[in-house]
């Protein structure tokens, strides 16, 4: 992935300096980090609700 | 004639208008630096009710005794040498001067002692805005290494034998690991490219693996081991404590990561119209706010999903930040997400992992920050490698191998001299408290006072 810039020095830098910019990793990255979160949930939730069970 | 007069007019209003920008800079860069470290003080008061709440009953108030002397004598041992030690070793030992022209024992010898000549930057002086805030920054860095140390031990370790292995690590061991890592001087960084921004490596990682040091000497808490090696699970009395004590840490953060910026516009900025890290590259603070913030979020989810427990939760939080400390600068916040939330999934069954092999550290510091420290700089290799390590032509970029190499020298700073000033400490005597104190509760032993006079009773019947 890398400098998201062509010359390795910060000079050449005028805006966006993050890993990925100017590529699909932005959007891909986002991507994943909104399925885990949902991912978590779904997971929690079945778990949460199989303990509760016990005690119904 | 008038037109000359109204250019020396104009020149003059410019030159005061000069003046004026250049005194509100001055004052803002102190004032940005000056508030860093009350910030930082919330990261002990975290410590603090952290390490209380972690503690039984009968160790409540030694253990806060313990965390607020390490706070007391590391400021005053990193005035002594401390300071002098960061400027002057950057470039290793003996200490020659590097090429930015701001390291050396000459240097080191000419602001950052406290007496001759250097004495004027170590001490109240109308023309120099900087220096205090500056040691005061640093110095606030160095008492958290301490605090790190300090909850992994509690419960059985004497006060002074833990003093001076605070000072060993707050005033020299991680100072040597910022000198060569965090200064655009430093030979890791010149030589192998190293950037660890927000010091996962050198504050997190070195302090953890101290730690580790300090532990494999000072052996387990009476009852955690069972004969057959297994493991007790020792609660300390207060949960909700500790882990407000954790969110505290987190707060104190924000300051932490904010101190670690340099301010443009002063003599000794890095930029004159730009924000810049430690190692002179452009940084701002909003990319600490998305990065920060998603850290915190990725590493409570993360612990949460494996462990339901709060106190893993807070701790995945803390997790989250250290893996993500060495490039917040650089880091797109969804990626920062996504490796925080892989560190909050380790970090319960590392602590564990470390728990089998009989290493009984109360409150997971050496996993916290220590593994979870080194996986930080490592990611930041697999991720940002090309990146320049510092601002110019032809230097050093950002690598995987430069980090790993940093790694294992955060590695040997913390553990070894955790190690061998515990080995001494304990030939002397001075590093465990007799099996009787413990078990009597080191606060009947140590400490004049109680934390809980009329014990903890239930909660009074409501008013009708």
């Amino acid at each position: 992935m890398g400098f998201p810039y062509e010359e390795a020095n910060w000079a050449v830098v005028d805006g966006a300096m993050f890993m990925g910019w100017g590529g699909s990793a932005p959007g891909f990255y986002t991507l994943i980090a909104a399925v885990i979160c949902v991912g978590v949930l779904v997971v929690g939730h079945r778990s949460e609700a199989k303990k509760a069970k016990r005690f119904d | 004639m008038i037109v000359e007069d109204q250019i020396t007019e104009l020149t003059a209003q410019v030159a005061a208008l000069k003046g004026s920008s250049g005194v509100t800079n001055t004052m803002f860069a102190e004032t940005f630096y000056y508030l860093t470290i009350p910030l930082m003080m919330i990261i002990h008061a975290g410590f603090l009710a952290y390490e209380m709440g972690a503690s039984r009953m009968k160790n409540v108030l030694s253990s806060g005794v313990k965390n607020i002397l390490a706070f007391a004598f590391m400021i005053p041992t990193f005035y002594f040498f401390g300071w002098w030690v960061y400027w002057g070793f950057p470039t290793g030992i003996p200490g020659a001067a590097g090429p930015a022209g701001i390291s050396g024992v000459e240097y080191a010898n000419s602001i950052a002692k406290g007496w001759g000549e250097s004495a004027q930057y170590m001490g109240p002086n109308i023309s120099d805005q900087a220096s205090g805030v500056f040691f005061g920054a640093f110095a606030l860095f160095a008492a958290t290494t301490a605090s790190i140390m300090s909850g992994a031990v509690i419960e059985r370790i004497q006060t002074v034998g833990f003093v001076i292995l605070a000072v060993v690590l707050g005033s020299f061991a991680w100072v040597v690991a910022a000198a060569w890592g965090w200064h655009a001087d430093g030979w890791l960084v010149t030589q192998w490219g190293l950037h660890d921004f927000g010091a996962a490596g050198l504050v997190h990682a070195v302090a953890g693996f101290f730690a580790l040091g300090v532990l494999i000497n000072l052996g387990p808490r009476i009852g955690k081991y069972n004969a057959d090696g297994t493991a007790n699970h020792i609660a300390g009395h207060n949960m909700p404590m500790t882990v407000v004590g954790l969110m505290l840490i987190i707060v104190g953060f924000f300051g932490f990561l904010m101190a670690c910026v340099i301010v443009p516009g002063e003599s000794w900025s890095w930029f004159a119209d730009k924000p810049a890290t430690i190692y002179g590259t452009p940084i701002t603070l909003s990319a600490l706010s998305f990065n920060i913030l998603m850290a915190v979020a990725g590493g409570i989810i993360g612990a949460w999903i494996i462990t339901k427990d709060p106190f893993w939760m807070m701790s995945g939080a803390l997790a989250g930040i250290i893996s993500t400390a060495s490039g917040l600068d650089i880091y797109f916040p969804g990626l920062a997400f996504i490796i925080a939330f892989s560190a909050g999934i380790l970090v319960a069954p590392a602590a564990k992992w470390l728990e089998s092999r009989g290493i009984d550290d109360a409150v997971g510091a050496v996993t916290v920050h220590g593994t979870i420290g080194l996986y930080g700089v490592i990611m930041l290799g697999v991720f940002a490698t090309g990146y320049p390590a510092l601002q110019g032509e032809g230097v050093a970029t950002i690598s995987l191998v430069g980090q790993i190499i940093a790694a294992v020298v955060f590695f040997l700073l913390g553990f070894v001299p955790g190690y061998a000033c515990s080995f001494i400490l304990k030939m002397l005597g001075m590093l465990r408290v007799p099996e009787g104190a413990e078990i009597a509760g080191m606060d009947t032993v140590k400490v004049p006072a109680q934390g809980y006079p009329e014990g903890i009773p239930a909660s009074a019947a409501p008013a009708e």
